[in-house]
């Protein structure tokens, strides 16, 4: 049923994309799935920027590790349990930051060793286990089912439903948490809600460039956007065109350099912000 | 000769904040009434930023704040414009001075523009508070001085009945401190909401302030401002051997602080 769905996008994408590169069907499938989940890491960086969460999306990224030794484990397919595992994690997480006088890295730290620590235990008990987790450190996004595609579709227009609603509150709490609720702003449910959907990201780009390059996707192109914004609005579409091309861009590269899609997806974001950090270099002499 | 009516009166009763064990605030009774000017004052970790939260209801507190509004003046929730001490924001975040009105006045999100109306409320409340010229500056990029005036401009934009500030000229140098709190009170006299000012300026408060609640921890003393700052009362809010200290210009405008006897000069707030 999915390729189905996704055969018109993919005949679609023969005339627009005429290269040697975007023939294969797996590389069809690529640049679809990195056309879902780009604009939806970017997107949802861009607060989580703004809120200094990064530390946060990386250990959400981790507890992935945990999360697919219990799917093997238990014998239940591994990416409902990572995503699973993820949202409770993130959940967790907010709640003892919340109730604890503690710094949240030092929360975050806290929970980030522990579930890779559960994950390495996990795994090192089940001899058999190492193979499958390959493609969860790296990501493996040649070999995205259609399934997986029209799933990471969902995921961006949930994305897309949820910041359209809470974008304006989630940015008003970061600049301030109490003058944000003395305008009314639920403070603590918009907390946990942007927790989960950070980690309903960040689970589900790790099929594309794995659980150790994952924060990049969301964190890269925001970064690489406030290097040459001054508003809100340019900062936005900057973080959303920056990711959108970091992938294009790197999903072509590995094609033809033969290297690991993941990895080349990164560093092409990186090279943006090197750029951005230029160009701001430059306007400030 | 009558008490003027009042349109509106907060009154506080026998409130008391805990946090954990630790008691911040007991015993707590007090009004702050329509029109007027109070003062809050009191020493480092006296309880004074709790006592605005606890009036937010951002705090949890036992006891009563009652808001108790003149039957001709309508009913419902009173407004409440809230000027925090500080902003612990990002500085570089790429935020200008209408992004930061838009996301509190518009429905959908500012990265789709800005609407005309929330265009509209903030160069109309910009201009109010002197400041129209800031509205497409990056937010981190302000001075303090600016920082509050903006501050204060979202806080008076939904016509608050009553103005909570924290400390609104810490961190703005002499002469705009002067200018905030000269605006200020012109500001004032122009809308009749009460305004509830935490300071530790003395010679901001015995200037603008018409009543005084002095507090550590419980109240140690309120009533008319210069029947209040007397050497008995700084003394029995800042410790023994405390008295005020005058610097800057000496034409009157320059500060003074309660100092307590260990020379500690009162500035941060708690």
């Amino acid at each position: 049923m999915a390729h189905s769905l996704l055969d018109p996008l993919f005949s679609a994408m023969g005339h627009l994309l005429p290269f040697g590169f975007a023939e294969p069907l797996f590389m069809k499938r690529a640049i679809l799935a990195m056309l879902f989940i780009a604009p939806a890491a970017a997107a949802a960086g861009v607060p989580l920027v703004h809120f200094r969460m990064a530390f946060f999306s990386d250990a959400i990224g981790h507890s992935a590790f945990t999360g697919v030794a219990i799917g093997v484990l238990l014998g239940v397919h591994p990416l409902l349990t990572m995503v699973a595992f993820g949202l409770f994690v993130a959940w967790a997480i907010t709640l003892v930051k919340g109730r604890t006088e503690l710094s949240p890295d030092t929360v975050i730290g806290v929970f980030f060793s522990t579930v890779i620590a559960l994950g390495i235990a996990v795994i090192s008990a089940q001899k058999g286990l190492t193979r499958n987790l390959q493609a969860y450190l790296y990501g493996d996004l040649l070999a995205v089912s259609d399934t997986e595609i029209l799933w990471m579709g969902l995921l961006l227009v949930a994305v897309g439903a949820y910041l359209f609603l809470a974008f304006n509150k989630i940015m008003l709490i970061g600049v301030h948490e109490g003058f944000a609720k003395s305008m009314g702003v639920p403070v603590r449910g918009l907390e946990i809600s942007f927790a989960l959907v950070v980690a309903l990201v960040v689970t589900t780009a790790i099929r594309a460039v794995g659980i150790l390059l994952v924060t990049a996707l969301l964190v890269v192109p925001a970064a690489a956007a406030r290097n040459v914004a001054r508003g809100i609005v340019s900062a936005f579409w900057a973080a959303i065109a920056i990711g959108v091309l970091s992938g294009l861009l790197g999903i072509a590269a590995s094609y033809y350099l033969d290297t690991a899609t993941g990895a080349t997806v990164v560093l092409f974001a990186a090279a943006f912000f090197a750029i951005t950090a230029l160009l701001k270099g430059l306007s400030r002499t | 000769m009558t008490p003027p009516a009042h349109r509106h009166t907060l009154e506080i009763r026998d409130l008391s904040v805990h946090a954990g064990e630790t008691e911040i605030l007991s015993g707590i009774n007090a009004d702050i009434r329509c029109g007027e000017v109070t003062a809050l004052v009191g020493p480092n970790g006296a309880g004074k930023t709790t006592l605005l939260l606890a009036i937010l209801g951002l705090v949890p507190y036992q006891g009563a704040i009652r808001f108790c509004r003149a039957a001709e003046h309508g009913e419902g929730a009173p407004r409440i414009g809230y000027v925090p001490q500080r902003l612990d924001f990002d500085r570089n975040a790429p935020m200008k001075v209408i992004d930061f009105f838009a996301l509190s006045s518009q429905r959908y999100p500012v990265v789709f523009g800005h609407s005309a109306r929330s265009r509209r409320s903030a160069e109309e409340i910009l201009a109010r508070v002197g400041a129209a010229q800031l509205i497409s500056r990056p937010l981190g990029k302000l001075s303090g001085g600016e920082l509050q005036r903006i501050l204060l401009a979202l806080a008076l934009r939904d016509n608050p009945d009553i103005l909570l500030l924290d400390e609104p000229v810490s961190g703005v140098d002499l002469s705009g401190e002067v200018l905030f709190c000269d605006f200020l009170s012109q500001i004032h006299s122009e809308s009749r909401f009460s305004l509830l000012l935490v300071s530790h300026d003395l010679s901001v408060v015995s200037r603008h302030a018409d009543r005084v609640i002095c507090l550590n921890r419980r109240i140690i003393c309120q009533g008319g401002t210069t029947e209040m700052l007397t050497p008995e009362n700084l003394e029995a809010m800042y410790g023994s051997g405390a008295h005020l200290v005058s610097h800057g210009p000496a034409d009157g405008r320059g500060h003074l602080h309660g100092r307590a006897a260990s020379g500690q000069e009162e500035e941060k707030g708690d």
